[in-house]
């Protein structure tokens, strides 16, 4: 029994860790400038294959082409933003279109290009380690940390460092914070820069431990969009603490369950606490 | 009244130059955003081009039309319609997935046109069996029923047995999906008769990738062997690689649609190694079973710059060219309309077990149209990866290798739990990620 909960901790952990990550990414862009990116499952996947392409058909070295990929999103993030979204950005319904449009146009893209079957970004470490007789693979435990970490320098640099108290700022009250001298569009080219490599980091992470497809940017939109409602529109420790509680629910439907039910048994334990708390967890009215 | 003769004669004169045939059109149809779909496009495509090089059928040009299932029985009907109809295909072949088999065979029925296909369901002979008139023009090509996959598996669990091996728990994780049920009910009998036990039947959907987990389970139940029997979901290659990370006590041996891609051992980081699979489609890149399937493989890497990324190319090159065949006999036999759909089945269904047509492999069809099972027609070999090549491991007949044991199987000192160090690497990234919140934490001070 011991080591059955102690699987379901280890496994559940890894699991959330890498949802968290893409959560608070959507969380934050949503929270900070109430952008709705249903592109933000693509920019998951782009890094992972541009990763890919970087390592396999170039000869770039693991790490290097893991930090490109992140950047390479980032960047992208950036260009969406500044070319579709910024204009726009007052029509929220707008928003949605467009970022889905440009989120189905990268999925075809991608489709056509590499095709539906899986393909893997050269795990960074290899081997496995063994946690109270469960193995686990370097690379998962390696997944957590890197989450964690980043999770915490994400808290760090908006709750401590000037651009981040700007971001909280605006996130608050954009005209106060525009009449504060606060230059709001710098604020959100870098709330969107910052979202897009956390869904960056999130699909190289996972690409390493299971596989990248094109289909999997809906999958992470939809745990993303699920999470962040679970959470609370806009709250990053809701996110956050809504990341461990899917991806808890998802390892322990495994467990007793059955592979088949995760996934359903997620969605309904969302809707059943928004029954309860519409505005999420950690929401609050406006 | 000579007048009223000659405007009849000549209406009729023109109506037959105008259905005179002046080409002859074969559809293919799959997944074209998968490997499966790709590798029957480029194998009828291949075929169709040697085929017009030797003067086309008949005398007459090929044509292909290609249309996408999308996986989808919506897609898949609305673009078999329009290449019976619109295109006006002279047959189609292709398929992949029982389901949209199934919903494809009534657009074919309702066409009228020959359906040389792929899937493995057996409720699609079953179909001809029942209501022949209606189904007649469906033939399997690319693969046998799932009742013969249950065959091979019991096949592969004796020759490991017979091998050294001790197989009895089995962990099998499948496909959750009409296919593989059929499997199941078949294979289920096969074990209890070998006394193997199935301490655990896993389903998993489309896109399923949380292995780990099941691995783990597999080996604390004492599983002896994992079994997959995968194709819809499309992630034996994250198994494979998550099986060959975890190292396990555990054999990974089964039906793994991945891992008949000759590029799937690279896909999975060479973590692939040692998997055990039966080779659906009966041909294997490196173990040709014909002298013509040897060239296919050869001008299709030529072709297109690498081999068929699935057995389903087999089956689409061997559909052009059954058809060929079929529609030459016909004319040969003084048929009127060779290329009519009633007289080609007439003529396809010459090729039965008594009387098989070696092309990439010995097909013959049973009289429900269903692929003949064997060592002397088509089956699944069993098959294994071995440092980046596939080999054939049996029957005999055909093998071209022998079983390698996964050597943390092999080696008793390393039964135990194998806890491998974590590279250089991964200690400098947790503690690179340990100073920069030190950093910043002094930073923000």
């Amino acid at each position: 029994m011991i080591e059955l909960v102690l699987k379901i901790i280890v496994f559940g952990a890894v699991v959330s860790g890498i949802w968290a990550l893409v959560a608070s990414g959507f969380s934050l862009i949503f929270g900070v400038a109430r952008i709705l990116n249903f592109a933000h499952g693509t920019l998951f996947v782009l890094s992972a294959y541009f990763g890919i392409v970087l390592v396999k058909n170039i000869g770039v070295n693991n790490y290097l082409a893991f930090i490109l990929g992140i950047l390479f999103v980032g960047i992208v993030g950036v260009i969406v933003f500044k070319l579709t979204i910024s204009p726009i950005k007052t029509h929220e319904v707008m928003v949605v279109i467009v970022t889905l449009a440009i989120a189905l146009l990268v999925e075809q893209f991608l489709l056509l290009i590499f095709g539906e079957h899986g393909i893997s970004f050269p795990s960074l470490v290899g081997g496995i380690q063994n946690i109270g007789g469960i193995k686990i693979t370097n690379i998962r435990i390696l997944s957590l940390i890197i989450a964690i970490a980043t999770l915490i320098l994400l808290e760090f640099f908006i709750t401590k460092t000037k651009t981040g108290k700007m971001i909280t700022a605006t996130s608050q009250d954009m005209e106060a914070a525009m009449l504060m001298g606060i230059d709001v569009d710098r604020i959100y080219l870098i709330t969107m820069f910052i979202s897009s490599i956390l869904a960056g980091l999130g699909g190289l992470l996972y690409s390493q431990i299971f596989a990248t497809t094109p289909i999997v940017s809906v999958k992470a939109l939809i745990y993303a969009f699920a999470i962040v409602i679970l959470g609370g529109l806009g709250s990053l420790r809701g996110s956050i603490i809504a990341s461990f509680i899917v991806g808890y629910v998802i390892v322990v439907t495994i467990t007793f369950l059955g592979a088949r039910w995760s996934e359903f048994v997620m969605l309904l334990t969302i809707i059943s606490i928004l029954v309860v708390k519409p505005t999420g967890l950690f929401g609050v009215e406006e | 009244m000579w007048k009223v003769a000659i405007v009849v004669l000549a209406i009729l004169v023109c109506i037959g130059v105008a259905a005179a045939k002046d080409k002859v059109v074969i559809g293919v149809i799959g997944p074209m955003s998968l490997p499966e779909g790709q590798a029957e496009k480029n194998a009828v495509m291949l075929a169709v081009e040697e085929i017009n090089e030797q003067g086309g059928i008949l005398g007459l040009e090929v044509e292909v039309v290609v249309g996408d299932t999308k996986l989808n029985p919506d897609s898949a009907t609305a673009e078999f319609r329009r290449l019976a109809t619109v295109e006006n295909a002279d047959m189609i072949t292709g398929g992949f997935s029982s389901g949209v088999m199934l919903a494809m065979m009534e657009t074919m029925a309702e066409t009228k046109t020959v359906f040389l296909a792929d899937a493995s369901s057996p409720a699609h002979p079953a179909k001809v069996a029942e209501n022949y008139e209606k189904y007649k023009y469906w033939f399997r090509i690319s693969q046998n029923n799932g009742t013969t996959f249950a065959w091979d598996l019991a096949d592969m669990l004796d020759f490991l047995n017979a091998n050294g091996l001790n197989i009895k728990k089995i962990y099998v994780i499948r496909d959750e999906h009409i296919w593989t049920d059929a499997v199941m009910n078949d294979l289920k009998p096969l074990l209890e008769k070998r006394n193997i036990e199935i301490i655990k039947d896993v389903q998993v959907p489309k896109g399923y990738t949380e292995y780990e987990q099941l691995i783990d389970e597999a080996e604390s139940l004492n599983a002896d062997l994992i079994m997959p029997i995968l194709a819809i979901a499309g992630t034996g290659d994250v198994l494979a690689k998550q099986w060959g990370t975890l190292k396990p006590k555990v054999m990974l041996a089964g039906h793994d649609l991945a891992a008949i891609d000759p590029g799937f051992f690279e896909k999975t980081d060479g973590l692939a190694n040692y998997e055990i699979f039966i080779a659906d489609g009966g041909a294997l890149v490196t173990a040709p079973p014909t002298e013509m399937c040897k060239k296919f493989i050869e001008a299709y890497k030529q072709k297109y710059g690498h081999y068929p990324e699935s057995h389903q190319a087999y089956g689409a090159y061997d559909a052009v060219y059954i058809y060929k065949k079929a529609v030459e006999e016909a004319s040969k036999a003084g048929e009127q309309d060779p290329f009519s759909p009633d007289v080609v089945v007439k003529y396809l269904e010459k090729y039965d077990p008594e009387n098989p047509i070696e092309l990439t492999r010995t097909i013959a069809f049973h009289k429900n149209h269903a692929l003949a099972w064997g060592d002397n027609y088509v089956r699944n070999w069993i098959s294994q990866w071995q440092d980046g090549k596939q080999y054939i491991i049996s029957p005999k007949t055909v093998a071209n290798g022998e079983l390698k044991i996964p050597p943390w199987l092999a080696e008793e000192e390393q039964k135990t739990p194998e806890t491998t160090k974590a590279t250089p690497g991964f200690g400098a990234l947790i503690a690179i990620a340990g100073l920069s919140i030190a950093w910043l934490r002094r930073k923000t001070k």
